[in-house]
């Protein structure tokens, strides 16, 4: 709700650029909202801590600069594999790779109900057991390279070879909602 | 409906992306992408954030400051590798004590420096 009320704000000072905001559009662009930073700092933080100004914007800074480097990695993996998209096993790679490991475990929880949520809104006919078909689109998404990540939990062991090849970082990936295609989702963003 | 906003992250979307595709070499990313990045950034913000505020009482201070979260960054060998750099550069440990102990003069000295004054004085 926030947050899109904030989406929306920041498009109309876009527009109507009466020098009311300090920061160009374009300097705007580059960081997240301060209103955004500072709540989830202040959870963050102890009931009676208080940040300072220069902290905060450099917060602010901090986070540009992390997204800048984990989405670099996940790029030049693709780039490397000779694919175009950047897909969410990609990301949880970079992470790894870059020293945040501790991140995967946390990430793969929530990547695993956003997708839940995403297959249910969006109706794309992907079930939640997925059967045969998801499994072919698994396979095809290995040959390409792309989205397998997670499985489904019915072709754990099936696929856990598999996953173990090629994904050993993660050490073996169960869990999934079959989502095999994650391609499927491709270019397609929520906002 | 109450799942949804649960996992409904803290940070715009579509910032998110417009600051990931500030770097010309990035061209498509799917959903998932979109949506872990900007999930690990709020991980790492609220790391970020901890890990200051600890600085911060160990200092015995209330308030986080530049410092504290310079301190922390240093703490963590990944987040310092790409991070460090980016920061600005402490204004006040730079070490004023050492170069600017502004001492006042021997005595002798400050007459002479009266002196000089003097005449650059006159010749405004």
């Amino acid at each position: 709700m926030g947050d899109s009320d904030r989406d929306s704000g920041g498009g109309q000072n876009g527009n109507n650029q009466n020098g009311q905001s300090p920061l160009s559009p374009r300097e705007q662009d580059r960081f997240l909202p301060i209103a955004n930073v500072s709540r989830i700092m202040k959870k963050a933080l102890p009931a009676n801590a208080k940040i300072s100004k220069d902290a905060k914007e450099t917060m602010q800074e901090c986070v540009s600069e992390f997204i800048s480097f984990v989405t670099g990695e996940a790029s030049d993996k693709c780039q490397k594999e000779k694919r175009k998209t950047i897909n969410g096993d990609d990301l949880l790679w970079a992470m790894t790779t870059l020293g945040f490991e501790d991140y995967v475990e946390p990430l793969k929880v929530y990547l695993q109900r956003f997708r839940e949520i995403e297959g249910e809104r969006t109706g794309l006919g992907r079930p939640q057991t997925s059967g045969e078909a998801g499994e072919h689109h698994r396979d095809a998404g290995v040959s390409d390279g792309g989205g397998y990540y997670g499985g489904g939990g019915m072709q754990y062991h099936q696929h856990h070879q598999f996953l173990h090849q090629q994904n050993h970082m993660y050490g073996a990936t169960g869990g999934g909602g079959g989502n095999g295609g994650g391609g499927a989702a491709s270019g397609r963003t929520r906002t | 409906m109450a799942e949804e906003e649960n996992i409904r992250p803290e940070f715009p979307l579509g910032r998110v992306k417009k600051i990931m595709k500030l770097d010309k070499d990035i061209n498509k990313l799917n959903s998932e992408a979109l949506f872990l990045v900007t999930y690990s950034t709020e991980l790492f913000l609220r790391f970020l954030a901890e890990k200051s505020a600890l600085v911060t009482m160990e200092k015995k201070r209330r308030s986080v400051n530049l410092d504290h979260l310079r301190t922390a960054v240093k703490r963590h060998q990944p987040t310092s590798d790409f991070l460090l750099d980016s920061l600005p550069i402490p204004a006040q440990t730079v070490k004023p004590a050492k170069t600017a102990p502004e001492k006042p003069p021997p005595i002798g000295t400050r007459r002479i420096d009266q002196f000089f004054n003097k005449g650059k004085s006159q010749i405004d």
